[in-house]
């Protein structure tokens, strides 16, 4: 069955072309919602395909195996209610006239395409193409950034631009240095650079080489992923660009990168064995932790709290990547509810953003009397995302702790100490915002319209993760079991 | 098939590689901006008889496509651009850097060094013909990141960009013999999106702005 994985991808891309010719709102509204139900349907049923029957093909480049379905479920589902938000939000500005319909248009054919590259990457064989859809990534959200066309929208997008553009650079370096490996062992051919195909002969590759490459492939794609010394352009974006497009940022793109440094510590823990990739991972991952842990605290936006939550969160599932075994899980796992938690608080940020029209912490207390959909999707999404339990970050997290413990404990403590004030700072900065009495008296309201499409997007994300804190689907299970051989890994999970 | 002695062909790969470095160099030691994209559209030109040298040699052909593509987007197209962006917001010179000229070149002397020592362990991989072309590629690379973290005027940060686009090109060239076609075509898209983007950036910035220079954005810090 492979329609599940041509419905994912070629979906965003048609009904993004589509805009091109229909001119109503009322149509694009429909199609948009369409769009949502068939990402997050079809990403469900890929993963059931893929943990029942092992991996799909379609065409000579499409090629989804375990670890390309996990991540097609956390961007397909995020993707599908970042749709139906972004309907709700956009269709706001429209209603009040900050957009015209040409620009309306615009922002979905733009953000159309940035979904659908996105899925792309994580499906293509080919680590070239694979590249080549991450730097179309890169240019789509570009122009999202800077979509709304402040100073500091243009501040942020011009920054982005520059640093993903140099990050992405270093990636291809890293690409190319590892088909120059490759090519002496499978001839000069597009199959050189297959991933299936390397990892059949990946313990061949010349280890100095696979070294370097995968350097320049974690400072690259790791400026995409947010890791802490390359992170600067992302509480920025984050910031500044339309809420919808930072809610998929954070969830997606972050995500999107991640995977795509994981294969290639697939094959490079095949050519130099897990130490090398190990340590460089954890040593990002430590420090992108700490250093969030405290920035979390002098925030006073809450957009950029929220952002600086991400850099915390990708640190840790690479934390969890970089210690192998169960740690993998972990990271897994993390990465999945991380996905739907932070869009979940991005949903609620940008309708604080409609009724306030200023993002400072200190000036919105009280959201769950003044603001109860903002305010409970903050809650709840803050809870996740500090780490309580049942929810599932708290059991990645519990994973990578003990897994820590028993192979190096040393960096279990560290880990413990950063989480535990990360956890703090978030959930104090949080709090200021949901409880407590209102302060501002002269706010607008949310139209009925926007209401409705951003409580129907809340109610996914949020059961989503209410669901799966409580139940493991038997699907997520075994596509779990199906992943972790890659990674030498095994034991009990759940 | 190649009627050069494979010797002489190695020479003749070494010496374009060279010519591209070289006109690194002329690009830092510039501080005219049209000056910057001829310098720019000159280096794209070695970059295409340094591809067709390769072509020839090994008798790969889809490099000569390649070539092509990169005389017509590197060599022509984006250099249009960039001089209508430089005329269109009236800035000719670069009159501010963080780095002065002469030491930027012995900055950019090191980065050449450093590109040596770090392609050293893995240079006898390759194909004889272009060994030490690998080396010359990661120092474009790194001159380029040093262009754009040394200039504050928006333009000469994508002079920057491009340049290690190139680097990379010859990298894939020289070390790889080229990567598969479709990779290749892929790259060459992307980088002429790349260009239009931020050409439409430049324009955007100068409106909100008043000014393409890039250390006026400072709002966003923490």
């Amino acid at each position: 069955m492979i329609w599940p994985i041509i419905l994912l991808i070629a979906t965003p891309f048609l009904i993004g072309v589509s805009g091109l010719v229909v001119r109503n709102r009322q149509a694009l509204d429909v199609l948009h919602c369409v769009q949502a139900g068939i990402m997050v349907v079809s990403s469900m049923l890929l993963v059931d395909e893929v943990s029942v029957s092992g991996p799909v093909s379609f065409l000579y480049f499409l090629h989804a195996d375990a670890i390309s379905a996990w991540f097609d479920l956390v961007i397909g589902i995020v993707a599908g209610t970042g749709t139906l938000y972004a309907v709700g939000y956009l269709g706001e500005q429209y209603d009040r006239g900050h957009v015209s319909l040409k620009r309306f248009r615009q922002f979905f054919m733009l953000f159309d395409l940035y979904l659908g590259v996105m899925l792309l990457a994580v499906n293509v064989e080919n680590l070239g193409m694979m590249w080549i859809a991450i730097e179309g990534a890169t240019l789509s959200a570009a122009l999202l950034i800077g979509f709304e066309r402040s100073k500091g929208a243009l501040e942020a997008g011009w920054k982005f631009v520059i640093l993903s553009s140099v990050g992405i650079a270093l990636a291809l370096f890293g690409t190319i240095l590892v088909y120059y490996s490759s090519e002496q062992l499978l001839g000069i051919s597009e199959e050189a650079l297959h991933w299936a195909k390397l990892y059949e002969v990946g313990d061949q590759l010349d280890p100095s080489v696979m070294k370097i490459a995968f350097i320049f492939i974690l400072v690259g794609y790791g400026t995409k992923a947010g890791l802490v010394p390359m992170h600067t352009w992302l509480p920025d974006a984050h910031g500044e660009a339309p809420t919808p497009v930072s809610a998929m940022l954070s969830a997606n793109m972050l995500t999107m990168a991640i995977y795509a440094i994981l294969r290639f510590k697939i094959l490079t823990d095949q050519a130099v064995g897990p130490e090398f990739t190990g340590t460089l991972l954890l040593g990002f991952g430590f420090f992108s932790v700490a250093l969030s842990s405290i920035v979390l605290l002098l925030q006073e936006d809450f957009k950029r709290l929220l952002a600086f939550s991400s850099i915390e969160h990708i640190g840790i599932a690479l934390i969890g990547f970089g210690l192998g075994g169960l740690g993998v899980f972990g990271g897994l796992w993390h990465l999945l509810n991380h996905a739907l938690a932070k869009s979940a608080a991005f949903y609620g940020a940008g309708l604080i953003l409609i009724t306030h029209e200023h993002k400072f912490i200190a000036r919105v207390p009280g959201l769950l009397r003044e603001h109860p959909a903002a305010g409970v999707a903050l809650f709840v999404a803050g809870l996740v995302l500090a780490g309580m339990p049942p929810f599932g970050l708290f059991v990645s997290e519990i994973t990578i702790a003990v897994n820590a413990m028993n192979t190096a404990p040393s960096i279990a403590y560290g880990f413990l100490g950063v989480l535990t004030l990360a956890f703090a700072t978030l959930l104090f900065q949080i709090l200021r915002m949901v409880l407590g009495v209102p302060m501002e008296t002269q706010i607008s309201t949310v139209g009925p319209r926007c209401r409705a499409f951003s409580t129907a997007a809340l109610a996914v994300n949020l059961g989503a993760l209410i669901f799966l804190g409580l139940h493991v689907p038997a699907g997520l299970h075994d596509l779990i079991g199906a992943i972790l051989p890659f990674f030498d890994a095994e034991g009990e999970y759940f | 098939m190649p009627t050069l002695p494979i010797n002489i062909g190695s020479y003749l790969v070494n010496l374009c590689s060279a010519l591209l470095l070289l006109t690194c160099f002329a690009i830092v030691a510039q501080r005219r901006l049209m000056a910057c994209v001829d310098l720019f559209a000159l280096q794209s030109v070695f970059l295409a008889v340094t591809a067709t040298l390769v072509a020839y040699l090994t008798g790969i052909h889809h490099i000569y496509l390649a070539a092509v593509l990169t005389i017509a987007i590197k060599a022509i197209i984006l250099p249009r651009i960039l001089k209508k962006i430089v005329r269109q917001l009236n800035v000719q010179r670069e009159v501010s850097m963080y780095v002065n000229i002469p030491t930027g070149l012995l900055i950019c002397g090191g980065l050449v060094i450093l590109a040596f020592f770090i392609t050293q362990p893995i240079v006898h991989l390759g194909f004889l013909l272009t060994q030490d072309s690998l080396a010359i590629a990661l120092a474009i690379v790194l001159i380029g990141f040093f262009i754009m973290v040394s200039r504050l005027k928006a333009v000469t940060q994508v002079i920057g960009f491009l340049m290690i686009e190139n680097g990379l090109f010859l990298a894939a060239t020289a070390a790889a013999y080229g990567m598969p076609l479709i990779v290749e075509l892929g790259i060459f898209f992307d980088v002429l999106v790349a260009g239009l983007i931020v050409g439409i950036y430049t324009h955007q910035i100068q409106e909100a702005f008043g000014s393409v220079d890039t250390s006026r954005m400072k709002a966003l810090k923490e």
